[in-house]
């Protein structure tokens, strides 16, 4: 039980599809209202 | 006369083979052979005993770093079950497209990086999060305006470096845009008279696990 969950586990531990199309994180919601503000500094 | 035999690989006891896969893997490491390291250290991590969770450990601590290269994540419960959370930030770095954390992460665990000897291999993934920035960017241009989404402006990049508290000028970032293209992470061209990126319409992004390796 124990096995599989050393072996097999961390084998699927793994992501590939992470580089998705989501803005919807705090990241890209506070970068949209920078990108939009208008100040140019 | 007795000549020479010529072993097998799989001849060998386990714990030697883990061993070598292990050590040879570090060196490919270090040789920014990252798809060899890749196939060495996950040889030695599907072979090694599964109870020895500190063996683990140690394989892990090296090829998290080849993986994140090659643009592959680590889930959260791998680095909490195996105490590497110090990659923690990296990882959201790279997900987020957030340098300032890259560069925070970096230098919160520069001791222990440094004394493994990932810090440069981390280091160079900055590349890695400016592509994600890039492509954020440009997603949230799509969301507004799909017509003209594939122009993204040296200022938009600027402006976001300059939120995140990067100093960068804009020579810096119009050279990190030429590697960025150079190395196949972005598809398209760079107008150094108009200051905009121009990206393909087509697949601008590659997807980082099936990039051919250049380096």
């Amino acid at each position: 039980d124990d096995k599989e969950e050393g072996e097999d586990g961390v084998q699927q531990q793994w992501e590939d599809d992470w580089d998705d199309d989501d803005v919807t994180d705090d990241f890209s919601v506070q970068l949209r209202k920078e990108l939009e503000s208008a100040g140019e500094s | 006369i007795e000549t020479a035999r010529v072993f097998d690989f799989e001849e060998f006891p386990t714990r030697d083979r883990v061993t070598y896969m292990y050590y040879t893997g570090r060196l490919e490491v270090f040789n920014d052979n990252f798809v060899l390291a890749d196939q060495k250290l996950v040889y030695a991590l599907s072979h090694c005993n599964p109870a020895k969770a500190s063996n683990i450990r140690m394989v892990l601590k090296y090829l998290i770093p080849v993986k994140l290269s090659l643009g592959t994540l680590p889930k959260y419960s791998l680095l909490q079950r195996y105490n590497l959370l110090e990659y923690k930030e990296v990882v959201q770095a790279l997900r987020m497209g957030d340098i300032r954390l890259l560069r925070h992460a970096l230098q919160t665990h520069e001791d222990q990086f440094l004394r493994s000897g990932v810090y440069l291999v981390l280091e160079k993934l900055e590349l890695q999060v400016c592509r994600r920035l890039m492509k954020k960017i440009y997603i949230l241009q799509k969301q507004k305006d799909p017509g003209r989404a594939h122009q993204v402006k040296m200022d938009s990049i600027l402006k976001a470096l300059r939120w995140l508290n990067i100093d960068m000028d804009i020579d810096e970032v119009e050279c990190i845009m030429a590697i960025l293209i150079h190395r196949n992470f972005i598809k398209g061209y760079f107008s150094h008279k108009s200051k905009v990126v121009v990206l393909s319409k087509q697949d601008a992004f590659p997807v980082l696990s099936a990039r051919p390796l250049t380096s």
